[in-house]
């Protein structure tokens, strides 16, 4: 390295030094409190469940007009209370990406999601609703989807620690059970087969169903496309909220 | 290698490691976000998001690929997408162009830094990453999803005005 090269390196540390010694500290705690601290905290409601009051709106509405042939045609559908279609930004790396999204119903209308429609289909099955690229993936690649299911009658606590012991006989490297805040709140597992392009990803979301039971997400793909795929069903998940 | 195990452990979810993590990453990190972003507040940001983001996204970091490039494109693109926030007309989302080098008159500017400081950012990242952090060209072409000829070439020129700029009459030492 030439002088003028350690000039520059030396201009440039000098110039920032006073920020690391003031911001290091106030960084580390904000990342604590975000990760650590804030997460060992009771669970509280989903934030993005709609507002009390508007559910309590809703529901004076419901009362009346069910009992009436115009109620009945009036909420011939809950999906009339959100926009068809939007676009959002998505952050791939930390690069902004324009998406636009269309508004998708879930099985007996229990909840609603932004598809991503110019690359993935929602499926809707018996049991459960799959959300997975349009076109099938070549043989090669592992599965690339993202499921949404309802287990009415189990709660969050007791169901995340059963699906804990049986990813775990897939994936032995399983994280712990965390808690989050995003891109749903609620259990969150994740886990990962192996360490090559194509090593399978798991990341399982248990949610309060409001009710009773919970709501299990999983997404799976793979190492390769975490980035990819993986980000786009975190955004598409943080559109996900449940009808009462 | 410390960062290899580090890496595992954040992935099986031990804070311990992710605090020894931190303490090795943020110096560097700080003073990149900081020398780009050209303001304190948004460095903080850029650099609270991104081991955020590091932690959380662990999982879609290729341990096949080296661990350095990947932490500082995230950290390189929240930076500009802060600055983009703030002011969303200005050049920062020209990197992949060739705008002109310099974005302030040099004329009043003495100190190295600020000289670093005025010259246009498609010139001026790749300068703080090669010297903050030891970034080769390649590293820095992989970060900034740009050519590593492109990368050489703005080096070259970058450097090349700085040190016309402070010994406008001594440039056969220069390189």
């Amino acid at each position: 390295m030439s002088k003028f090269d350690d000039r520059i390196k030396t201009e440039l540390e000098q110039k920032t030094d006073a920020d690391v010694h003031e911001l290091k500290d106030d960084i580390w705690n904000v990342i604590n409190e975000e990760l650590f601290e804030g997460s060992r905290t009771t669970m509280k409601r989903k934030k993005r469940w709609m507002p009390a009051m508007l559910i309590a709106a809703a529901a004076l509405i419901l009362a009346f007009t069910l009992q009436t042939e115009p109620g009945l045609a009036l909420i011939k559908g809950i999906k009339d209370m959100f926009v068809p279609e939007k676009e959002i930004i998505q952050s791939i790396e930390g690069q902004d990406e324009p998406t636009e999204v269309h508004l998708n119903e879930g099985k007996d209308s229990e909840y609603i999601i932004y598809v991503d429609e110019s690359r993935y289909k929602m499926i809707k099955g018996e049991d459960s609703d799959v959300i997975t690229t349009i076109e099938p993936l070549p043989e090669k690649y592992p599965e690339v989807s993202m499921e949404i299911k309802q287990y009415p009658t189990d709660q969050p606590e007791m169901l995340v620690k059963e699906l804990e012991e049986k990813l775990k006989v897939d994936f032995p490297d399983l994280r712990e059970i965390e808690t989050v805040s995003e891109p749903v709140e609620g259990f969150w597992l994740h886990g990962l087969t192996e360490s090559t392009w194509d090593g399978k990803v798991i990341d399982v979301y248990v949610i309060s169903n409001g009710k009773d039971g919970s709501f299990v997400i999983t997404e799976k793909y793979f190492l390769e496309a975490a980035e990819g795929h993986g980000a786009r069903f975190s955004h598409m998940l943080q559109s996900f909220e449940i009808i009462e | 290698m410390q960062q290899e195990k580090w890496v595992r452990k954040i992935r099986a979810g031990d804070q311990t490691a992710f605090r020894q993590f931190y303490e090795a990453y943020a110096g560097p990190a700080i003073r990149t976000a900081s020398a780009i972003t050209r303001n304190r507040e948004m460095a903080k940001d850029a650099v609270q998001e991104t081991f955020i983001r590091v932690y959380r996204q662990i999982g879609s970091y290729n341990p096949t690929l080296p661990f350095d490039p990947w932490f500082y494109r995230i950290l390189t693109n929240e930076c500009l997408r802060l600055m983009k926030r703030e002011s969303p007309l200005s050049t920062i989302e020209t990197l992949e162009n060739a705008p002109s080098l310099v974005e302030e008159s040099f004329d009043q500017l003495t100190e190295l830094y600020d000289i670093i400081q005025a010259l246009d950012d498609s010139h001026r990242i790749p300068l703080i990453l090669k010297y903050i952090k030891g970034f080769s060209e390649k590293e820095i072409a992989d970060i900034l999803g740009l050519n590593q000829n492109t990368v050489k070439s703005r080096l070259f020129k970058g450097r090349k005005r700085l040190k016309e700029q402070l010994e406008p009459t001594r440039e056969e030492d220069m390189f």
